[in-house]
C-alpha cells in the first residue's frame, strides 16, 4: 500500500482544462472518493493517476515514486471499471490469472493466489465460467478479484457500482467498505453519487468543472461546505439555497427578502454577514434544520407549501420562499397541504451563509 | 402452384392484403433463387456430360451418360490440359493467399489505428482510403500497367498482389474499424494496468476479440483476388503464370470449346470460394452488420 500525492495536476484539451490545478494527498490506507457531476473531471483525474492519459502538467507521486511518465503497468495500481472490462474470451480463472501472468509469476503461485482471491470473494464455483455467463453482481466481483489478486499499491475504482441494480448496489457498497477495512487498502474511488462517497469514503474530493471544490472528511464536507456548489451537491435532499439581502436593523445585521420579510440573525451569523464583501447573501439550510410552523411564530418567515411527499418515517415538504424552493422534513404526523401558508424557522447554529457574488461560504473571522 | 395461390388471393378482399404481400415476397425470392442457382446447376450438369451431349439441341436436362471424364482430365498431372489447369489453380492460390495475408497484416493495424488514435489528418486519411472505391477498376488499368512496367513487375504475380491490395484494403480497413470501435477501450486499459504493454494488450486481448472481423476481411480479400480477371489478363502474358480466371478463358477458347471441360474447371474454381464462404459465413455476416446497432 502507498500514499498518492497529486500536485497542481492539469489535463488540458486545447484551451480547455478538464482537470484544473488539482492538488490532493491520499494517505496510505485511505479511501478517497472523487465525486462530482458528469464532466467534472473526476474520471479524467483517475485516468491520469492510472497513466491511461498523459498529464499536461503537475506531478503524480505513488509511494515514493514520481510516476508522471510511467506506463500504467509500471505504476503498481489496479483498476475496477464501470463496465468491469472483464476479458470476454477468458474464463473467470484466466481473468484473475492474467495480471499475475503478465508479471511472470510461477504457475503454482498464480494458482494459489487465484484460488485465494476466489475464496475471499466467494466465487470458487464460478472459476470456469465465462464473464457473459455471470450476473452483473458476479461480474462486479470478478472485476474486484482481478484487482485484488495483484496486491497493488493503490486501487482505482471508476464508478464500479453504477451498473448494478439498486438493491445490489447497496449490498456491494457495504462489501466494498468491508473490503477496504480488511485490506487497509489505499483506494481512489470515482462516483457521481454523493451518497456512495459519503457512506464509504474516509475523505471526499468534490469536483466541479475540473476544479477541486473541497477535500475533507464526509462529515466535514457535510457540516461545513466550502461553497454553494458543494452545499447543494452533498446531502439528499439537497441543501436549500435562498438568495437574500443584507441589511441592518437596530445596529445589527439582518437578512431581508424581496418578499418583504426580514430574518433576524444570531450574533455570530450577524458578524459573518457584516464581514461579507457584498450585500447579496445566500442562506443555506438543510431540510432537517428548518422547523415548519402552521402559524406565525417569532423569527419564523412566511412561505407557501408546494409539494408534500410522505416517505413513511419522514415527510418531505417543498415550499416556495423568496423565489427559491426550500426542502423541509417533518414528522409524518404534521399535516400540510399544497398551497398552504406555512412559517419556517431556521436553526441559527446550523445555517450556512454564502457570499452571493463568489458563492463561497462566509467565515466568521 | 404459387401462381395459383397468387391468383386466388388477388381477389379484392382487403383482409387478405397481408397474404398477398407475403406471397409476392415468396415469388420474388423464388425467382431470385432460380436466377442465382440455375447457372450453377447448369454448370455442374454440363460438367458431367460428354462433349457431344453438351452441344445437343434440345438440351439434355439430365445427362444421359454422366461422366467424370472432364474432372479426370483436369486433375491429371500427366496430360497437358491437367498440367495447365493445376498450374493455374496453384497460381491463383498463391496470388490470393498472398493478397489475403498481406491484406490482413496491413488492415489490422491500420483499422486499429483509425479506431483508437486521434492523429492529425485522421479523418482526411480515412475518407481518402475510400476514394479509390469511387472509380471503376478499369480506369486504373493503364496507369497501373505503366506503373508496374516502371517497377519491373509486369509478368510477375507481385503485380497482381500489389494491385489487389490497393483495391481490397480500403473496405477491409473499414470493416475492421467497425469491429475495433465496438470493442470497449476499457478492455485494453484494464490489460495495460494489469501489466501489459500497449502492444501486448492489443495482441492478447483485442486481437482475439476481433477474429470474426479478421476472418471476414480475409474472405473478402481472398474472394476478390481469386475472381479478378481484367488485371490478371492485362499484367500477365506468360502461360505458366496465368491465374485461373484468365487461364480458363484463354485455355479453352484456343480451339473448339470443350464445354464440359470448361464447366468442370469453372466448378472447381468456385469450390474453394464456396467452401470458404459456407464455413465462415456467420463471421462475414456479423462483420457486415457490426456497428450497425449499438449493443
Amino acid at each position: 500500500m502507498a500514499r498518492v500525492v497529486l500536485t497542481d495536476l492539469v489535463k488540458s484539451y486545447g484551451s480547455f482544462n478538464a482537470v484544473n490545478h488539482v492538488s490532493l494527498t491520499v494517505e496510505d490506507g485511505e479511501f478517497v472518493a472523487l465525486v462530482g457531476p458528469s464532466g467534472c473531471g473526476k474520471t479524467t483525474t483517475l485516468n491520469l493517476v492510472a497513466g491511461l492519459l498523459p498529464i499536461t502538467s503537475g506531478d503524480i507521486v505513488i509511494g515514493d515514486q514520481v510516476v508522471n511518465d510511467l506506463d500504467p503497468k509500471d505504476r503498481d495500481i489496479a483498476m475496477v471499471f464501470q463496465n468491469y472490462a472483464l476479458y470476454p474470451q477468458k474464463s473467470v480463472y484466466k481473468n484473475l490469472a492474467f495480471p499475475l501472468q503478465m508479471r511472470k509469476l510461477p504457475r503454482d503461485e498464480i494458482d494459489r493466489k487465484v484460488q485465494e482471491a476466489a475464496r475471499v470473494l466467494d466465487m470458487t464455483h464460478l472459476l470456469e465460467r465465462k464473464p457473459r455467463e455471470l450476473s452483473g453482481g458476479q461480474q462486479q466481483r470478478v472485476a474486484l478479484g482481478r484487482a485484488l489478486v495483484r496486491d497493488p499499491a493503490v486501487f482505482l475504482m471508476d464508478e464500479p457500482l453504477s451498473n448494478l441494480d439498486a438493491k445490489l448496489r447497496v449490498q456491494m457498497r457495504s462489501e466494498l467498505k468491508r473490503f477496504h477495512h480488511d485490506l487497509q487498502a489505499t483506494i481512489i474511488y470515482v462516483t457521481h453519487d454523493q451518497l456512495e462517497a459519503v457512506t464509504m469514503a474516509d475523505k471526499m474530493a468534490v469536483m466541479n468543472g475540473g476544479n477541486l471544490q473541497q477535500y475533507d472528511s464526509p462529515a466535514q464536507v457535510f457540516a461545513h461546505p466550502a461553497n454553494m456548489f458543494v452545499a447543494s451537491f452533498v446531502g439528499s435532499p439537497a441543501m436549500s439555497l435562498i438568495p437574500l439581502e443584507a441589511a441592518s436593523a437596530n445596529g445589527t445585521a439582518v437578512l431581508t427578502s424581496a418578499e418583504g420579510w426580514r430574518l433576524p440573525l444570531s450574533p455570530i451569523n450577524a458578524r459573518k454577514v457584516q464581514n461579507a464583501k457584498t450585500r447579496k447573501i445566500v442562506l443555506g439550510a438543510r431540510h432537517s434544520t428548518i422547523k415548519l410552523h402552521k402559524s406565525a411564530v417569532a423569527d419564523a418567515v412566511p412561505a407557501k407549501a408546494y409539494t408534500v411527499e410522505p416517505t413513511g418515517d419522514v415527510t418531505f415538504v417543498q415550499a416556495f420562499l423568496s423565489g427559491a424552493i426550500v426542502n423541509i422534513s417533518v414528522p409524518p404526523s404534521v399535516d400540510v397541504a399544497p398551497d398552504e401558508q406555512i412559517w419556517l424557522e431556521f436553526d441559527q447554529e446550523r445555517m450556512h451563509l454564502f457570499d452571493g457574488e463568489t458563492e463561497m461560504a462566509i467565515r466568521a473571522d | 402452384m404459387s401462381m395459383n395461390a397468387e391468383a386466388s388471393t388477388a381477389r379484392p378482399r382487403p383482409r387478405k392484403r397481408v397474404d398477398r404481400w407475403r406471397w409476392g415476397g415468396r415469388i420474388f425470392l423464388a425467382l431470385m433463387l432460380f436466377y442465382t442457382a440455375v447457372p450453377m446447376i447448369w454448370m455442374l450438369l454440363t460438367s458431367i456430360k460428354s462433349g457431344f451431349a453438351a452441344m445437343q439441341l434440345p438440351p439434355q436436362w439430365w445427362p444421359a451418360e454422366p461422366t467424370l471424364a472432364s474432372y479426370q482430365k483436369l486433375l491429371d498431372p500427366q496430360n497437358s490440359v491437367g498440367q495447365d489447369f493445376l498450374r493455374f489453380f496453384w497460381n491463383s492460390v498463391v496470388v490470393s493467399t498472398l493478397t489475403t495475408a498481406l491484406g490482413v497484416i496491413v488492415a489490422v493495424p491500420a483499422a486499429y489505428a483509425f479506431s483508437r488514435f486521434r492523429f492529425p489528418g485522421r479523418n482526411f486519411l480515412f475518407f481518402a482510403v475510400l476514394l479509390r472505391n469511387m472509380f471503376p477498376a478499369v480506369i486504373f488499368l493503364v496507369p497501373l500497367f505503366i506503373l508496374m512496367r516502371w517497377l519491373g513487375l509486369v509478368n510477375t504475380h507481385g503485380s497482381l498482389v500489389v494491385t489487389y491490395l490497393t483495391f481490397g484494403l480500403p473496405l477491409s480497413i473499414w470493416l475492421l474499424k467497425g469491429f475495433y470501435d465496438n470493442i470497449p477501450i476499457q478492455l485494453e486499459q484494464a490489460a495495460r494496468i494489469d501489466g501489459a504493454t500497449r502492444f501486448q494488450a492489443f495482441v492478447k486481448i483485442v486481437m482475439p476479440l476481433s477474429v470474426p472481423g479478421i476472418i471476414a476481411t480475409a474472405i473478402y480479400s481472398f474472394i476478390g483476388a481469386w475472381n479478378e480477371y481484367i488485371y490478371a489478363y492485362t499484367f500477365l502474358s506468360k502461360n505458366e503464370q496465368l491465374t485461373l480466371p484468365v487461364g480458363i478463358q484463354r485455355f479453352f477458347s484456343e480451339n473448339t470449346t470443350d464445354f464440359p471441360g470448361l464447366m468442370a474447371a469453372s466448378f472447381m474454381m468456385s469450390v474453394p470460394v464456396v467452401v470458404l464462404f459456407l464455413v465462415l459465413q456467420k463471421y462475414f455476416v456479423r462483420a457486415l452488420t457490426e456497428g450497425a446497432v449499438k449493443h
